[in-house]
């Protein structure tokens, strides 16, 4: 076999790849209309996530914290909770829904917060609040379990279980994205369009792409109504892109409300859109129509015009989202590049019996590394001391000390991107997104080729 | 619908024995469908109904394979008359965070749907006191809606079920928790009947049974038994058929008024246990 799955095998962490799961959470709660969540934890627990997330969209959202400070670890910090909740309410009179995400402090301590949400629902929001509706979400996100990953999907979840009612069939398709940017949003809602396909969309953050107006509202909102989460209950079926991205959701709608999940594959690459149309078209009975038919051709087309002469052969590593590193390298095969480095941030079990996995394990045609539980140390470790030759990096800004420093270029995908102009707009997924994806990677190594005198002439005569 | 029933009471008072003796009782001459879920980190919650045999903990197998893999074949156990056991487990003594521990073998069990709905009761075994907030994670929402105290005519033995009583106040509201009572295992104290007849009333709520004092159940414990296993025909095994069946008539469901210090001092003080 030319592909191995193992585990990081050093103790410690050296730069990692993901964050918590409460970052999972929030980046969640956003996509949601009049939503403010409430962080249950140290402030720390907000600030940075909410800074991570501000410097991958460049654009202001709100998200609170309850602020547990030393005697709320000792005494219990629900009365914050509490506290938080009506604050909230007072000081944001749109303000509907309130998921309250717990971190590793307040799980640590026990913190019960299902239960005050029910001794709210009685108390504060019976006798102060007795016409506004409000909903108030548990979401559970002990930090020290999993990653911001399951952050994710424990959160859509949770979103989708509080709200999901069972009613007259609606004839749509929840379509559960996965962690993504507005552009993905944006060319995802294209393609249901093209089909004619009435799609509820979690989460709506297309928004998160906002304009200046003169206005001066410079902050950013979701758009996935609470209408939307409890219609979900009724779809005709779910498809969730991303498996350790909103999977969780799709397995419950089908268990409780019998609605039939598809989990996958993410639309990354020309192979996968054409499974996730036909996916589409068998769910709804809509055939895909001529118009798409065209833009598959246009990305096939974009394609041929650089793979072969340009991307064949080159050796690349990927880091990052698991869905999205899986759809990567598929990708990179199609375009007859060598994925040769995977790394995980997680130590998720099912990753080892994850047929993606699998696949590539049985097809892989050179050697290539899989690492769970993985950081950039073990990727700058392979390129600085154990000679990984690379020609191409794909992944977050993380990782962009590792590029500039060891001279390999890098096309930025994933979360977060915040060290290039406006990445947030563009989709990876798609056949806009596949057209998109290769003509950056092939501009980043013709900017290479350029920057190293490594055969820039040939792109005189290309 | 399944009874999801929480023991709670002073360390040493006899919760474990009591309550797995009280599942068997239960079991076999009620003929319920009983699961025992233990939540002592030393995991001494299930040995007489599994006639000692180890248990492999939720803790332990967490440890080993991760708890994506923890799996109901692993950690769940039939003893006698199928009663169902599981053990939380927990850290060595003296580090880590055992009411964590409480809390995440809980929500797994939960996630891999070892609650069936064929169960009848459900009995959470929990260490000692209400000492933090993984203490009572069988009493918080869609869990434990009943508690039984466990207690004896000895002065901490009461002051511990005063305490655990301030604890399900705060809990009661928030998760719909109740008190059913309180279960005296008899120390063969004098006035011990009086006393918690006099104590449970002042809290509100009732002595749902005396259980005398026998050596037959150190005798069983002896062989890894309850005593309805060693001798079904046994005085002591027909007092816990009839603790049984009073938890199962049970319709007194109070939210619990612990008293203060000074209250409590004086009821001890009537019952001459402070000289």
């Amino acid at each position: 076999m030319n592909c191995e799955v193992k585990a990081k095998d050093r103790v410690g962490t050296i730069n990692p790849i993901f964050t918590c799961q409460p970052c999972g959470a929030q980046y969640v709660s956003i996509g949601v209309k009049d939503c403010i969540g409430i962080v249950h934890g140290g402030q720390g627990c907000v600030m940075f996530v909410r800074l991570l997330i501000s410097q991958h969209l460049k654009e202001s959202f709100e998200i609170a914290s309850s602020s547990v400070h030393e005697d709320g670890a000792v005494f219990g910090a629900l009365d914050r909770v509490e506290t938080a909740v009506d604050v909230l309410l007072m000081r944001y009179p749109h303000v509907k829904v309130i998921p309250i995400i717990t971190t590793c402090s307040t799980e640590v301590i026990g913190d019960d917060i299902d239960g005050v949400i029910t001794k709210l629902e009685d108390e504060l929001l019976a006798v102060k609040y007795p016409d506004r509706e409000v909903h108030l979400v548990p979401i559970h996100t002990p930090s020290f379990v999993g990653s911001m990953v399951t952050g994710y999907d424990v959160a859509v979840r949770d979103f989708v279980k509080k709200f999901a009612t069972k009613g007259e069939p609606n004839g749509k398709v929840n379509l559960i994205t996965g962690w993504v940017n507005p552009g993905d949003v944006t060319a995802l809602k294209h393609l249901l369009a093209e089909m004619e396909i009435d799609a509820t969309v979690l989460f709506e953050i297309e928004t998160f792409d906002s304009p200046l107006m003169p206005t001066g509202d410079a902050v950013s909102h979701g758009e996935t109504t609470v209408e939307d989460l409890q219609g979900t209950a009724n779809a005709l079926g779910t498809i969730a892109l991303n498996r350790y991205e909103g999977g969780k959701a799709a397995e419950f709608l089908e268990k409780k409300f019998k609605v039939p999940a598809v989990i996958g594959p993410t639309p990354i690459g020309i192979r996968n859109t054409d499974t996730f149309l036909k996916r589409l078209s068998e769910m709804t009975g809509k055939p895909i129509p001529p118009s798409l038919v065209r833009e598959r051709g246009i990305a096939i087309d974009a394609i041929t015009d650089v793979a072969h002469m340009f991307l064949a052969d080159k050796r690349v590593a990927l880091f990052g989202n698991p869905d999205l590193v899986l759809g990567l390298a598929e990708f990179c095969l199609d375009l007859e590049m060598r994925p040769v480095l995977l790394l995980l941030g997680d130590d998720n079990g099912r990753y080892a019996d994850d047929p993606r996995i699998k696949a590539l394990q049985e097809n892989a045609e050179f050697p290539m590394e899989i690492v769970t539980n993985a950081d950039l140390w073990d990727l700058e470790d392979r390129i600085k001391n154990k000679g990984l030759e690379l020609d191409l990096i794909l992944g977050h800004s993380k990782g962009r000390f590792i590029s500039i420093d060891n001279g390999v270029p890098m096309v930025r995908v994933g979360f977060p991107t915040y060290d290039r102009a406006g990445l947030f707009r563009h989709p990876v997924v798609g056949y806009a997104g596949a057209t998109w994806l290769v003509e950056q990677i092939a501009n980043t190594l013709f900017t290479d080729m350029e920057y190293k005198k490594n055969k820039e002439w040939l792109l005189n005569v290309w | 619908m399944t009874r999801k029933i929480a023991i709670y009471g002073k360390g040493g008072i006899g919760k474990s024995t009591t309550t797995q003796n009280t599942a068997a009782a239960l079991a076999f001459f009620h003929g319920q469908h009983v699961f025992i879920h233990g939540c002592d980190p030393k995991a001494d919650s299930t040995r007489l109904i599994l006639g000692g045999k180890p248990q492999e903990t939720v803790m332990d197998s967490l440890r080993v394979y991760g708890s994506e893999k923890v799996t109901l074949d692993k950690v769940v156990k039939t003893g006698f008359h199928d009663i169902r056991c599981v053990e939380s487990g927990g850290p060595e003594p003296g580090v880590g965070c055992a009411g964590r521990g409480v809390i995440t073998a809980i929500d797994l069990m939960e996630e891999n749907g070892a609650y069936t709905e064929d169960l009848d009761y459900i009995f959470f075994d929990v260490l000692g006191d209400v000492v933090c907030g993984g203490f009572a994670m069988p009493i918080r929402d869609g869990k434990a809606q009943e508690v039984y105290i466990v207690a004896s005519g000895e002065m901490m033995a009461i002051y511990a079920a005063n305490n655990i009583c301030k604890g399900l106040v705060k809990y009661a509201k928030q998760s719909g928790v109740r008190l059913g009572g309180v279960i005296c295992n008899s120390r063969n104290v004098d006035g011990e009947r009086e006393f918690l007849e006099e104590f449970t009333a002042a809290i509100g709520t009732q002595m749902i049974h005396f259980v005398p004092r026998d050596n037959i159940v150190q005798k069983a414990e002896f062989n890894k038994k309850t005593v309805t296993e060693f001798d079904p025909t046994a005085n002591q095994a027909l007092e816990y058929k009839a603790l049984g069946k009073k938890i199962m008539d049970n319709e007194m469901f109070v939210i619990p008024k612990p008293l203060d210090m000074d209250e409590l001092e004086s009821m001890v003080v009537k019952y001459g246990m402070c000289d």
